[in-house]
């Protein structure tokens, strides 16, 4: 299989397990050395802005406790497209732009009566990640996700 | 007793007078308006820190009580507030949230406030320099010197935020206000420069006295599975709920044991000027502000009202100006786990508060809450709802628990 193919399948294929909310899962794709942001640009304060960080084991231990949180229940749903992808056959690596909307599909909302079943709008922003390509398998080195919203309302336990 | 029946369920709790509200405080139209015009129009509101305009000509918007605010760093170094409307035609004059005025825009030139619609300038003293035509359009009959910008009280004060307030005459001075309540941070807060690192913001539907209830209450660390397993122990259990003068409540500090709790390190390294290490302060300010310190990082809420149950919420976070970029990522790190749009507690302190909206909504049936918990006025007592309700009746003369009735001075206040 050629890299472009393994990165995008590992882009498509984490996508898929966060949205199952199959964490391990997710983490089995990344490398021993994955590091994990959410950040955004505040013009409010002129500073970017770092939401979580996490490497593998912060990630894991966070993940072990998230059945101890009260948590909104609503799914969220990544909507992934990737835009690009540029190989570096030399450090057997390669960086990936996606473009990434995040969907709230609700079933907590704010009365679940009225809301339950409404998507909505959760986060729009970019995955930018770094893959270790290696012995036919792509592994996720580092993941930004890159927010355009300063307004998160509720926020969420999950990573995004 | 077991479920009840409507009249049951209407009826009023054995307990005294101040230890329940009823939920129209949290939901009446008539009394938010009142809440506008009494309050948020006459008190003063952090509206911002003064790291967000470190340099001349910098400036930020924000509302109060619906009146658009600017507040803008003059080419003196001084930090102004006005209201952000052109006296014009009422043109909002920077619709950008930050920025500055050296560059020049469109409509007019740098180190200028303009109005876009018809090229009106201000400088950062808020005085008209510049009417366009005005002489050809107003021949004698209005002037620059007629047509300034409305100058807001504002002070930066208590570690560099910037306090406004829309009344020329408050009650009382900002120092007066706020520095007993400060006291116990005081000494931290202004020993050197703060900065902002963080911010976003939340809107929910719910009052914001309920967010500022939320914030009062120590009782809900039964929500949070990091604050009941590490925090519940003799210390805690001991620390004060002490209240101060003009509603003003702080929560006594203690050591917090972050090792105990998986995934945390101790914040001693990074703990603020003249403070013992990972200490926990949180000072409550009526009407709904929080400063909230606890090892490394300070975080502050400010409420805006923007309906009987809708309010927005900004959440700063602030660490030292010196900080090395290491220093500060890792302040990032501990104020983010926590209290970050993704982090542990804050996520289920606003489905708590959302869940309180939920139920309250304009309309609904009244409904009694209760801030009935007497526990030696330690951290999971309720005299800190009790003692700013108390302000609350106060400021709009309306009984906490009978709105309709005017306030009466509760019999028990000198026991709180
Ligand atoms: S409304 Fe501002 S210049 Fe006319
Ligand atoms: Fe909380």
């Amino acid at each position: 299989m050629d890299v472009y193919a393994l990165v995008r399948d590992a882009v498509y294929r984490s996508s898929l397990l966060l949205d199952r909310q199959d964490w391990d899962g997710w983490l089995s794709l990344c490398d021993e050395k994955f590091q994990y942001a959410i950040r955004a640009w505040s013009p409010e304060i002129n500073k970017d802005l770092t939401y979580l960080a996490h490497d593998l084991k912060g990630l894991a231990s966070m993940i072990k406790l998230l059945p101890k949180h009260n948590t909104d229940h609503s799914p969220l749903t990544r909507h992934t497209s990737l835009y690009t992808v540029d190989v570096d056959e030399a450090a057997q690596s390669a960086k990936a732009i996606s473009s990434v909307v995040v969907f709230q599909n609700l079933l907590d909302g704010i009365n679940s009566h009225i809301d339950a079943g409404e998507s909505r709008l959760f986060l729009v922003g970019k995955y930018i990640d770094t893959l270790k390509v290696d012995g036919g398998k792509a592994s996720f080195l580092s993941r930004e996700v890159r927010i355009e919203n300063r307004r998160l309302d509720k926020g969420s336990h999950w990573p995004i | 007793m077991a479920a009840k029946n409507h009249a049951q369920w209407l009826s009023e709790p054995k307990l005294k007078a101040n230890e329940w509200v009823d939920s129209r405080i949290y939901s009446d139209p008539q009394i938010y308006e009142e809440e506008i015009e009494k309050i948020f129009s006459k008190t003063w509101i952090p509206v911002c820190h003064e790291s967000e305009l470190p340099k001349a000509y910098d400036f930020r918007t924000m509302s109060i009580a619906r009146e658009p605010v600017i507040v803008c760093r003059g080419p003196d170094n001084e930090v102004r507030a006005f209201l952000n409307v052109c006296p014009h035609r009422g043109m909002i004059i920077e619709r950008r949230p930050a920025g500055s005025f050296l560059e020049g825009q469109p409509s007019g030139n740098p180190k200028r406030m303009t109005c876009m619609f018809h090229a009106w300038q201000y400088d950062m003293r808020g005085n008209c320099v510049y009417i366009s035509r005005e002489k050809e359009g107003f021949q004698d009959r209005l002037c620059k010197e007629d047509v300034g910008l409305r100058r807001l009280r504002c002070e930066v004060k208590f570690g560099g935020f910037v306090w406004v307030n829309l009344d020329d005459n408050p009650k009382v001075s900002l120092e007066d206000w706020a520095a007993p309540a400060f006291g116990c941070l005081r000494k931290t807060l202004d020993a050197e420069p703060l900065e902002v690192f963080h911010y976003h913001k939340a809107i929910v539907n719910a009052n914001y006295k309920l967010w500022h209830d939320t914030n009062c209450e120590f009782y809900h660390d039964f929500m949070h599975y990091h604050n009941r397993v590490t925090g519940f122990n003799d210390a805690y259990f001991a620390r004060k709920n002490e209240s101060f003068e003009h509603g003003h409540i702080v929560v006594g500090t203690f050591e917090v044991n972050y090792e105990k709790y998986e995934g945390f390190d101790s914040r001693a390294a990074l703990s603020f000027p003249h403070l013992p290490p990972n200490q926990w302060y949180m000072i409550d300010m009526f009407p709904g502000m929080n400063f909230n310190l606890r090892g490394s990082a300070l975080r502050c809420d400010i409420v805006t009202p923007l309906g009987p149950d809708k309010v927005m919420i900004e959440f700063r976070g602030l660490g030292l100006k010196r900080d090395t970029s290491e220093e500060r990522q890792t302040r990032i790190n501990h104020h983010n786990s926590i209290w970050g749009p993704f982090g542990r507690n804050l996520h289920e302190d606003l489905i708590g508060v959302q869940g309180q909206g939920t139920t309250m909504q304009t309309g609904s049936e009244p409904r009694r809450i209760l801030h009935g918990r007497h526990e030696n006025q330690t951290i999971h007592d309720e005299n800190g709802m009790r003692h700013y309700y108390e302000e609350w009746g106060r400021w709009m003369n309306r009984m906490p628990n009978h709105p309709e009735q005017p306030y009466a001075e509760a019999v028990s206040v000198a026991a709180e």
